[in-house]
């Protein structure tokens, strides 16, 4: 039995040495290589819906509402609000504080080619502690709420 | 004789999911890491400890229901996070079974494929939930990150393991 224990720990550091080392360089490849490139247009998508509800055009300078975001009738505000003068987009995200649920506010900028995501209320903040984005998608996951963005260059997120 | 063990498995069985659900509380409380889900991972332990004391049936039971009664408690059943910790607490729990049944790695080589199932599992329900595949842009770090938790909760699930032989060996 004591060998027994003593052989299985020397597989398991093994095992932990080699998985630590495999998806270590997988992690820094990634980073380095996917979602790379210039983006051209960043899509802002709300639910499980593959149809964004906001373009943001880079190249033409123009950012597109393709559809209303279905709200309740109690919120009695549209969204989303596309605020061309301080650059941001406002979506009501499916997190709840209190009941109610909270929005999410996008900023873009057409001459960094970059979105970020400056306001939105979660557990842990993830999508706007990301910061500043200019390939990597934002995903809100507890608001539902992501963007992603087409690049010119070759596209790994499939 | 029976009966009495019956009823030590019982109480022994809610006394860890009693530990599992306050584990699993107070790690939720504690941001650490900055991606979806990550986090240590201690309600695992007890995942571990049940599957080696018990066994693979009681372990997966006892890990849903605690999940199930966390998401209860925090308010989030049927949330996008509860589908995730649920998605992945069954692909852990699946791993982890069978890597115990194949019998080549002890606690740390198990709890370790675990916690990669388990990454894989809470990805594959935000797939889900999201409707894009751009989830699988966190799965690298996730994948990264879960080796040192489930080393570190397999470490600490063997020393209890390692006492509780003894123990139970003093009682019987």
């Amino acid at each position: 039995m004591k060998l027994n224990l003593s052989v299985k720990n020397k597989r398991d550091f093994l095992l932990v040495t080699l998985l630590f080392t495999i998806l270590g360089g997988i992690y820094i490849l990634f980073r380095l290589f996917a979602f790379q490139g210039e983006a051209s247009v960043a899509n802002v998508y709300y639910g499980n819906s593959n149809d964004p509800i906001v373009s943001i055009d880079f190249v033409n300078y123009r950012v597109i509402r393709n559809y209303d975001q279905n709200v309740p009738a109690d919120y009695n505000q549209g969204y989303p609000i596309i605020d061309e003068a301080n650059q941001t987009i406002t979506l009501l995200g499916d997190y709840e504080l209190d009941g109610t649920r909270q929005i999410v506010v996008i900023q873009y900028n057409f001459g960094a080619k970059s979105v970020q995501i400056i306001q939105e209320q979660s557990p842990n903040n993830i999508c706007s502690r990301e910061g500043v984005s200019t390939a990597w998608p934002l995903i809100c996951l507890p608001n539902r709420i992501r963007v992603e963005f087409e690049t010119n260059a070759e596209d790994f997120t499939v | 004789m029976i009966q009495s063990a019956k009823l030590r498995k019982m109480t022994l069985l809610a006394n860890f999911m009693a530990i599992a659900i306050v584990l699993n509380i107070i790690e939720a409380a504690i941001p650490i890491i900055p991606v979806p889900g990550a986090k240590l991972g201690f309600a695992n332990i007890i995942t571990l400890i049940i599957l080696y004391v018990y066994s693979f049936k009681d372990s997966l039971i006892i890990t849903l229901l605690r999940v199930v009664l966390v998401a209860i408690l925090s308010g989030r059943l049927l949330g996008v996070t509860f589908y995730m910790s649920f998605s992945g607490a069954v692909f852990a729990t699946l791993a982890m079974g069978f890597f115990k049944h194949l019998n080549y790695f002890g606690f740390v080589g198990v709890s370790t494929l675990g916690s990669i199932f388990h990454a894989f599992g809470q990805i594959a329900a935000g797939i889900f939930v999201i409707g894009s595949t751009a989830v699988i842009a966190y799965l690298p770090i996730m994948l990264f990150l879960s080796i040192p938790a489930g080393a570190l909760t397999g470490i600490i699930a063997q020393r209890f393991y390692i006492i509780w032989q003894s123990w139970h060996n003093e009682i019987s």
